[in-house]
């Protein structure tokens, strides 16, 4: 195993190949809060790329309710009681990775999906941490709660797929950071099913070949954002690149989110793949749940996440969630007003921050007339 | 699945008793003089006293590498009687724990082997014991198979016994329980492996798309990448077996100049297996098995090393 830099553990850690980051790096910010669970994300993937025969199954994304809910069934409970814990010293994670706790005669921790773990997709729909007491009023962080969490391959800098693919058939691409498994050459062996902790590689039984999110790259190549991220009705995603903590960008979006203000954080950082879709966690479950995890940060997250109103570059780039088919890979705030820019700072849409309001008159003075809300 | 008993073909004596495990191998290897139905037991103590006594009949001696007896037309069927003109090597299998992912647990011991030429092709039979069929495909389940390797070209220097090496081509057919039964006849569609999955419809087959018209089939395509790029890891097939070459593990990739055939047929206790490729120019062979039962896929399989081949 090669010696490599996780900054989302801060420190270095094992891997089985050395170090290549690519020239840009796909990376996501999803926010949490706005997620209402419809899975309209869910059926623009579907429909665009799994309708085939042996991908009935496969949802390449899925919105999953948490804390009961799993796709497959408690894939993340299962590899963190496999994995252990730690607690995080000074921002960095001394514990294991499931490349450092890999087992004998294998090149990562994980656990084989079965059948019947994928025949129940979110079993725990809705389904509150615990029950509503007498007297319970609404507070937040709610007593009792649940989130939705979508999902999609998180195109990780260390994918362990990748790392675990016998025949390398798993390849990162270099112009992208885009993880996809060449379908003309992989023999379906199912090592990173298992080997993916995130449970995003899905075994095609009629195609005999393993399958997963290719982040929409015929539509990232021309500078269009996936299908799940487009036809999100909540506007929670934005799609672009990143940078490494120590090149951040303050113009470019995720690297402003993510590095600068710090309000997107990966999921389960502990596992050590440096996964590059970042979330803004929950505002109401609670601190440990979201330690656990978003990692160290989530407290903070939350705290600057609320405090967006007062901080016009923040509550202004969030307005450019959603506002385009494009990626933005800049952005600027003017006043009240943000524009998601193209490389070069052409323009790409241009989003009030706030929303103007206009009060309609019950009585129409110039045709004297009352005004009736329906047709 | 069909047994290999039920092509109305009829075993010798000598075949079936090989056939039925190792203690009565031991048995067939006995000197003749022997009463067949004398007890294991028994049998020992009186082997041992013989050897004392000096018996009049020498045993045969054992085989020790894989014989390549010649024969007018090869046999497809496994179950086939010219089978028995082969004399029987049994190949012990090792865990493949050299490169990752390792086996670290052993499963299949042995696998015994008979080849027939008839001057252009080999015919390898393969059988072991293996007590769960496993020729389904699915997330965690893994299909039982079997591979005959052999260096590309002949030469005083054997390519490594795992995949060969750079440089050092072998020439690998594999075989596997899921393409039998896709021969077999199992129809290439989700309710043959889930005969409760409802389907709500594939675009490929929309009324609007006249069926089997070149559109519609060329749409079928696209929506199985895999396929599409010639790789038919699960898609229909007409042989159960597939030709590859390799330079070491993880390198395997097809060999499109080879024209391998196959047929495998569940047995009371296994798997027997003919695998009909042509004569390699080498006289080295080596065996893999692998147990879908006991997760066995890829890197993960027992396996020979280099075997001598002898003809006769």
């Amino acid at each position: 195993m090669a010696r490599v830099n996780n900054w989302q553990l801060g420190r270095e850690m094992a891997y089985w190949y050395p170090e290549n980051r690519p020239q840009k790096q796909f990376a996501a910010v999803f926010d949490i809060n706005k997620c209402i669970a419809c899975q309209t994300c869910t059926l623009a993937c579907k429909t665009t790329w799994t309708s085939g025969k042996g991908q009935e199954y496969m949802l390449w994304n899925n919105v999953e309710s948490k804390p009961y809910g799993f796709y497959p069934l408690a894939w993340d409970l299962k590899l963190l009681q496999m994995l252990g814990g730690s607690d995080w010293v000074k921002g960095a994670y001394p514990g294991q990775t499931i490349f450092e706790s890999a087992p004998a005669g294998k090149r990562a921790l994980g656990w084989r999906p079965e059948e019947r773990d994928y025949a129940y997709p979110n079993v725990g729909e809705d389904d509150c941490a615990g029950q509503i007491q007498n007297g319970a009023g609404l507070q937040v962080p709610h007593l009792t709660w649940f989130f939705y969490l979508a999902r999609i391959c998180n195109h990780c800098t260390y994918p362990s797929c990748l790392a675990s693919c016998p025949r390398g058939s798993i390849y990162k691409r270099q112009e992208d950071g885009i993880v996809l498994v060449d379908q003309g050459r992989c023999h379906g062996y199912q090592e990173c099913v298992q080997a993916c902790p995130y449970k995003k590689v899905f075994y095609n039984p009629l195609t005999g070949t393993s399958e997963k999110c290719i982040a929409c790259f015929p539509k990232m190549e021309k500078g269009l954002q996936p299908q799940c991220f487009v036809n999100c009705i909540g506007k929670i995603r934005m799609a672009g690149y990143i940078n490494t903590p120590d090149k951040a960008n303050p113009d470019n979006p995720i690297d402003y989110l993510v590095h600068i203000k710090k309000v997107a954080r990966p999921l389960f950082p502990q596992f050590g793949l440096e996964p590059n879709v970042y979330y803004i966690p929950p505002i109401h479950a609670p601190d440990s749940f979201l330690h656990q995890m978003f990692g160290p940060g989530a407290k903070e997250t939350i705290a600057t996440y609320r405090n967006a109103p007062n901080d016009p570059d923040l509550a202004a780039l969030m307005c450019l969630f959603g506002c385009s088919e494009k990626v933005m890979p800049r952005w600027k705030r003017t006043g009240d007003v943000v524009s998601g820019l193209e490389e070069d700072g052409a323009e790409i849409v241009r989003v009030p921050v706030r929303e103007h309001i206009h009060i309609r008159q019950a009585f129409d003075e110039k045709y004297q007339i009352a005004r009736v809300n329906c047709p | 699945m069909r047994s290999i008993f039920n092509n109305g073909k009829t075993l010798t004596p000598t075949l079936s008793l090989t056939r039925q495990g190792r203690g009565k191998q031991i048995r067939s290897l006995l000197p003749r003089c022997l009463g067949e139905k004398v007890r294991m037991r028994r049998i020992v103590l009186v082997v041992a006293m013989g050897a004392l006594a000096g018996c009049q009949k020498a045993p045969p001696p054992p085989v020790t590498e894989v014989v390549l007896t010649a024969a007018a037309s090869l046999p497809a069927e496994p179950g086939d009687a010219a089978w028995q003109t082969a004399p029987e090597y049994a190949a012990k299998l090792l865990l493949q724990d050299m490169v990752e992912p390792r086996l670290l647990q052993p499963s299949t011991s042995e696998v015994r082997v008979r080849a027939l030429h008839n001057g252009k092709e080999v015919a390898f039979r393969l059988e072991w014991a293996d007590a769960t069929p496993n020729d389904t495909p699915g997330p965690a389940k893994f299909s039982d198979g079997c591979a005959v390797q052999v260096p590309a070209h002949a030469g005083p220097s054997l390519p490594a016994p795992q995949m060969g090496e750079p440089g050092k081509p072998v020439e690998i057919t594999f075989w596997t329980a899921n393409w039998q039964a896709i021969v077999n006849g199992r129809p290439d569609e989700i309710n043959a492996l889930y005969p409760h999955a409802a389907i709500d419809g594939y675009p490929f087959k929309a009324a609007a798309l006249e069926k089997d018209s070149p559109t519609q089939k060329e749409m079928a395509v696209r929506y199985a990448p895999a396929r599409a790029l010639g790789n038919n890891r699960g898609g229909p097939r007409t042989v159960p077996v597939e030709d590859y070459l390799a330079e070491g593990p993880g390198t395997i990739s097809p060999n499109k100049a080879g024209a391998s055939k196959g047929t495998g047929r569940r047995t009371p206790t296994g798997w027997a297996v003919v695998i009909t490729r042509p004569l390699p120019e080498s006289r080295q062979v080596a065996f893999a098995v692998w147990d879908g039962a006991h997760e066995e896929v890829g890197a993960r399989k027992m396996r020979t090393g280099w075997i001598p081949m002898r003809q006769p």
